[in-house]
């Protein structure tokens, strides 16, 4: 369960000022799988930043109780003149997993091949995205903050992605930033709507889509 | 809070590791020159004052009394300049929730001070296989002082840090501030042998009574009439103060950027 109690967040850039949150409060309920759709620069990216604890709010509180991944975006926190193993040994100690399961687990998922000795500023977009997605499924989450990733990869990825996800909802929920109309529908029965104006609670999928649809018109 | 500590050593341990990795290259030569290079600065000030004719100016070596001055001074400016460069070059890791970037300072400066007592290990351990030096006299004195290093250091770092992430021209004042030090430090002199009115202008420079508190404990009898620990420790203290209340004051500013 993770829990905004009366967050506010705001940032300022070259003297601009924008209120993405102001005094929010919402309850994340366990049981869910949770899908965030809104236009861009709406702040679906950094609610997912608020989230996970990499970022702070201004003002106000986040409690979570269940291990909450880092926003599985396409960039992730590579170090690009390190390589792709390097990397993966990197972020498998800081969770403290057993660094062997996780390179083998990595290695079998995103089929990197010897391109896993490169420095990942070698790398094309799609194995950046294979890594960082191979990695994230290769750790324990009871929540996992996704944002947007699903959608990059060909067919054959996208595919080994769908089942490593499915298999992960067994015991996990998601939450989810996407524009897909079918990646929600496919992962999520409840979502949020996030636009300039605010944000908003759709208890079922069909609901949220239309909302987000209306909103678009 | 028992898992919070040890999520902060598994951080701190991870972080320590990449930057090894990020500093030194990945072939054992990088270390091997990151030792070599500052203990080879020594050597040739040593040589080429040597062979001036120069005498040393307290005890009976005078590559004892340059590297108690040189090496603590390499330290300190390495500590200070490197941690200045620290947030810019982990940026990427601030998408992982239990890394802050308070801790790839401290990383950093755990890897350089553990470095710098390997270094030391080894400079003073040749001198004394050499005949030139003896083991340090007052070594309780002399560990203090190492520790008092890696504070200053650590204080001064992460103020260059913040002011640099505020303000890009830091790089340039820094070094004009840090230039000098080498000749207003004690390195190549006695500051107690110094008129009153050069002590009384040159004992509100910290990295001076680095060097005196250093040389106290390698000599058994350097007698200093200028070291101040309790100014030297509430500098530092007060330092490290502003430089934390800055990194979190301005951590929002450097996230939107």
């Amino acid at each position: 369960m993770i829990e905004l109690i009366d967050v506010s967040k705001s940032y300022s850039l070259k003297g601009v000022r924008k209120d993405l949150f102001s005094r929010l409060s919402f309850r994340f309920e366990q049981g869910r799988n949770i899908g965030v759709m809104g236009p861009n620069g709406a702040g679906k990216s950094t609610l997912l930043r608020l989230l996970s604890g990499a970022e702070l709010p201004d003002r106000g509180q986040i409690r979570r109780n269940v291990r909450v991944s880092w926003p599985l975006g396409f960039a992730g926190g590579f170090n690009g003149s390190m390589t792709g193993l390097e990397n993966v040994r990197f972020v498998s100690r800081i969770y403290g997993q057993n660094t062997e399961y996780v390179i083998n687990y990595v290695e079998d998922f995103s089929e990197l091949g010897k391109s896993m000795r490169l420095p990942i500023k070698t790398y094309s977009s799609g194995m950046k995205a294979r890594l960082a997605f191979g990695l994230s499924m290769a750790i324990d989450f009871d929540c996992y903050l996704i944002d947007e990733i699903t959608a990059v990869g060909d067919a054959n990825f996208r595919r080994k992605s769908k089942t490593a996800l499915e298999q992960k909802l067994d015991h996990s929920r998601i939450i989810m930033v996407s524009h897909s109309q079918e990646t929600i529908k496919s992962y999520c029965d409840c979502g949020l709507l996030l636009t300039h104006e605010g944000l908003t609670y759709h208890d079922d999928v069909e609901s949220l889509l239309s909302a987000y649809k209306a909103s678009c018109a | 809070m028992k898992d919070l500590l040890k999520l902060q050593l598994r951080v701190l341990g991870a972080l320590m590791l990449r930057e090894t990795r990020a500093t030194f290259g990945t072939s054992q030569l990088g270390y091997l020159w990151a030792i070599a290079t500052p203990a080879l600065g020594v050597a040739v000030f040593v040589v080429v004052f040597g062979a001036a004719g120069r005498r040393p100016p307290f005890g009976a070596s005078l590559a004892l009394f340059f590297a108690t001055g040189m090496l603590t001074l390499e330290f300190y400016k390495k500590l200070s300049t490197a941690l200045m460069t620290t947030f810019n070059a982990n940026k990427a890791l601030l998408t992982y929730p239990a890394i802050k970037e308070s801790d790839t300072l401290f990383a950093r400066a755990l890897l350089i001070s553990s470095t710098y007592l390997v270094i030391m290990f080894l400079f003073y351990g040749t001198l004394i296989l050499l005949g030139m030096a003896s083991l340090p006299f007052h070594p309780e004195q002399f560990a203090l002082a190492f520790a008092s290093v890696c504070l200053l250091g650590m204080a001064v770092g992460t103020f260059n840090a913040v002011m640099l992430s505020v303000w890009e021209s830091w790089l340039h004042i820094e070094s004009i501030f840090s230039r000098p030090l080498i000749i207003i430090s004690g390195v190549f002199y006695i500051p107690s042998n110094l008129p009153p009115v050069a002590v009384d202008i040159l004992k509100w420079n910290p990295v001076l009574h680095l060097i005196e508190w250093i040389r106290m404990g390698y000599y058994s009898n350097y007698n200093s009439t200028v070291l101040d620990k309790g100014y030297l420790v509430s500098f530092s203290l007060l330092m490290l103060l502003i430089g934390l209340i800055g990194e979190r004051l301005t951590r929002k500013q450097r996230a939107g950027l």
